[in-house]
């Protein structure tokens, strides 16, 4: 479903990601985990056609992102480290305008129970999301991928500054929408989550993805050893 | 509904929940509402006292009673510019150049020479008019609307979830104009109504026969006037890293565009093309009338000339066994030769007007707000064009008029007869009452077709600039 082939983004002389090749199946959440400045947002970035290429390629569904900027645009949906919605409106409004963007026809009191199904309370569906907090904006994300009937997920460190309840939360909406199908590829700090909710975990460093494997395959203890390692050399 | 009607929609949605844009909506229909009433009292003022002022002029011309023909040029009349009914939306130079003139033998009286006295009239402004509020204060709540069209959605994160949506630079953009376009059309309607049913009650004296289309003319020019700021704020916006950069960028256009400009184009011209003093255009006029143009030609050498060649024509030794009274061709004689000086001494200071306004129009490329001020003025009649035209069409009045009683003089009494004589109000019925009627939309488009242009360019620049910023990718970072 998403593919990174030799996927290389410099910036004049820095190289922010070095010839990155990574596949992500259907279903499957990849968490890239790496210190600030590993590659992982490049990364997430490049997918989402943000910023060009340097070298290599970002495919969803076959597609190269750069080339098939609305299909592919289509198919995933993005949730940043602080999901950042229009203050003045409510979350419902917020929802009912991104999703009109993506072409989605639902009502609002069919978006307005999507809202509540992805955690955020029936009092606040109407409220003004200036009054919400950051796991609610992120609720109001998932909300949005589910209305949008995403089959790619992009996370740039959603659940960062989420209280444990909130990321607890967070991290079971992305589990449930797994197992309908939905591909994830999310950058994170947090080793637990990533050892929690992953399928596969990719460590990086300084642009380069070190190593890669399934999160099953390790426990929370040999993760972090790993990763610290990394971090060290 | 597409992604352009999304965007408007939720702009309008936002817009109408900021407090200050509000605000500034109540603030702008308001002074709208004032404009437009303080024009409709001035208007209804000034054309019931020129109405009733004609009226008795004309009574008294027809009932000045039996004289000399030369003692009823003496006489007068005066005549007066009607107020336009678009002269309720732009006031324009009517305050300046004055509503009536009195007319008489040997003399041009001038209203409109008034600004030579002190300034040009081009700086002369100030007064709240529709036009003003149009010109000036709507670009000032579109700068408010506009400047964080895009500073705020990227300060805010928001522009980068509108493009993982996968909508468009160019929809984005599309949909930010056509909400503030929908907001200031919201403003401004029922402005139009009023204004409209107020032009139903209202009877105009015809002068302006040409009043739809000029209205029309000046819907459009309105509207791309408006449309070059809308688009010219969201591509600031668009361009400044921060809203408070794109704030000041803006507002700092809008004081270049809107005053420092305007006032510093209206000195250029006045340095570089000066006015005379009134005094020393009169002293001017006369002395070439007394002397002759150039000097050669006096007035006595001219009436002895005249007398000569009379004598000769008739065959005939002295003026008084002419068939007609020779003081009467004198008197028209020199009234011909003061209209030759006049028109001269008219068209230099006419040149200098128009090398001044030739300054402005060519600055409505720096900055459109002359464009459209002048462009406005013209299409409501109340621009110093109209102004010299009715000076020409009252001029000629006048000495059709004066033809007339040197003429009868002429023709029906004697040399030396000059009590004796008079006429009655026969003659004075020949003299047709005063109609003036402005030149016709066209004619006065004519006259501005380098602001025309000069709005064009601006609209087909910032429109460019707009499409090429929309499609130049740029990192959403």
């Amino acid at each position: 479903m998403l593919e990174a082939i030799d996927l290389t983004k410099k910036y004049g002389d820095f190289t922010a990601l070095k010839s990155l090749n990574l596949t992500i199946k259907e279903g499957e959440i990849f968490c890239l985990l790496g210190a600030n400045g590993a590659g992982k947002s490049t990364t997430i970035n490049l997918f989402l056609n943000f910023i060009d290429a340097t070298h290599g390629k970002a495919m969803i569904n076959n597609m190269d992102v750069a080339m098939h900027v609305k299909e592919t645009k289509q198919l995933l949906s993005y949730i940043p480290e602080n999901l950042m919605l229009y203050k003045n409106l409510t979350g419902l409004e917020n929802l009912h305008f991104f999703c009109g963007l993506g072409g989605g026809h639902q009502n609002k009191s069919e978006l307005e129970e999507l809202l509540i199904q992805s955690g955020l309370q029936k009092d606040f569906t109407r409220k003004r999301v200036s009054s919400y907090s950051k796991g609610m904006r992120q609720k109001v994300g998932i909300a949005l991928a589910r209305a949008r009937g995403a089959k790619v997920l992009l996370l740039d460190e959603p659940t960062s500054g989420l209280d444990p309840k909130a990321s607890n939360e967070f991290s079971e909406l992305l589990i449930n929408m797994k197992e309908k199908g939905v591909t994830t590829l999310m950058a994170t700090h947090d080793l637990f989550r990533a050892k929690d909710t992953g399928t596969h975990i990719g460590i990086m460093k300084e642009g380069v993805l070190l190593e890669k494997f399934e999160s099953k395959d390790v426990s929370f203890q040999d993760l972090e050893k790993m990763y610290l390692k990394h971090m060290h050399n | 509904m597409n992604a352009v009607l999304l965007i408007a929609k939720k702009e309008i949605q936002i817009a109408l929940r900021k407090k200050l844009i509000a605000a500034l909506a109540i603030v702008i229909m308001g002074l709208l509402s004032i404009a437009l009433y303080t024009g409709y009292v001035v208007y209804n003022q000034q054309r019931a006292i020129i109405e009733q002022a004609k009226q008795e002029n004309r009574t008294e011309w027809l009932e000045q009673g039996d004289k000399h023909p030369h003692i009823a040029a003496h006489y007068g009349t005066f005549v007066f510019k009607p107020k336009t009914i678009l002269s309720l939306f732009d006031f324009g130079l009517d305050t300046y150049t004055g509503t009536s003139v009195y007319l008489e033998a040997h003399y041009q009286h001038e209203f409109m020479f008034r600004p030579a006295q002190d300034h040009s009239s081009m700086i002369r402004f100030g007064e709240l008019s529709a036009a003003m509020v149009f010109q000036i204060l709507i670009p000032l709540l579109i700068i408010f609307l506009a400047f964080t069209a895009f500073t705020e959605e990227r300060e805010n994160g928001t522009l980068k979830l509108l493009i993982s949506q996968g909508v468009s630079y160019s929809s984005i953009i599309k949909g930010k104009i056509v909400a503030y376009i929908s907001i200031l059309l919201a403003i401004v309607i029922p402005f139009f109504v009023i204004a409209f049913i107020l032009s139903t009650v209202i009877t105009d004296s015809g002068s302006i026969p040409d009043v739809g289309l000029r209205v029309l003319f000046l819907l459009i020019v309105y509207a791309v006037y408006l449309l070059i700021f809308v688009a010219f704020s969201v591509w600031v916006s668009m361009q400044s890293s921060t809203g408070r950069n794109a704030l000041l960028t803006l507002l700092t256009c809008w004081i270049l565009f809107t005053i420092i400009i305007p006032k510093t184009t209206a000195n250029f011209g006045e340095s570089f093309y000066p006015l005379p003093s009134m005094k020393i255009y009169r002293e001017t006029i006369q002395k070439d009338i007394r002397e002759g143009l150039g000097g050669k030609n006096p007035k006595i050498a001219r009436e002895q000339q005249l007398k000569k060649e009379y004598l000769q024509n008739y065959k005939v030794d002295s003026i008084h066994k002419l068939p007609l009274n020779f003081e009467g061709i004198r008197m028209q004689a020199g009234e011909d030769y003061g209209n030759k000086v006049y028109d001269i001494h008219w068209k230099r200071l006419i040149d200098i007007f128009n090398n001044q306004n030739r300054i402005s129009s060519l600055s409505s490329f720096i900055t459109p707000y002359l464009a459209i001020r002048n462009i406005s003025m013209g299409l409501a009649a109340t621009d110093l064009n109209t102004s010299i035209h009715f000076q020409k069409i009252t001029e000629n009045y006048r000495r059709e008029l004066i033809r007339k009683m040197n003429l009868d003089m002429a023709q029906n009494s004697k040399y030396g007869e000059f009590y004796e004589y008079k006429a009655d109000k026969n003659l004075w019925k020949t003299v047709k009452d005063f109609h003036y009627k402005t030149m016709s939309a066209y004619e006065i488009l004519r006259q501005y077709l380098i602001e025309l242009l000069s709005l064009c360019c601006w609209g087909l620049v910032i429109f460019f600039l707009l499409h090429y910023s929309s499609h130049k990718k740029r990192p959403v970072l």
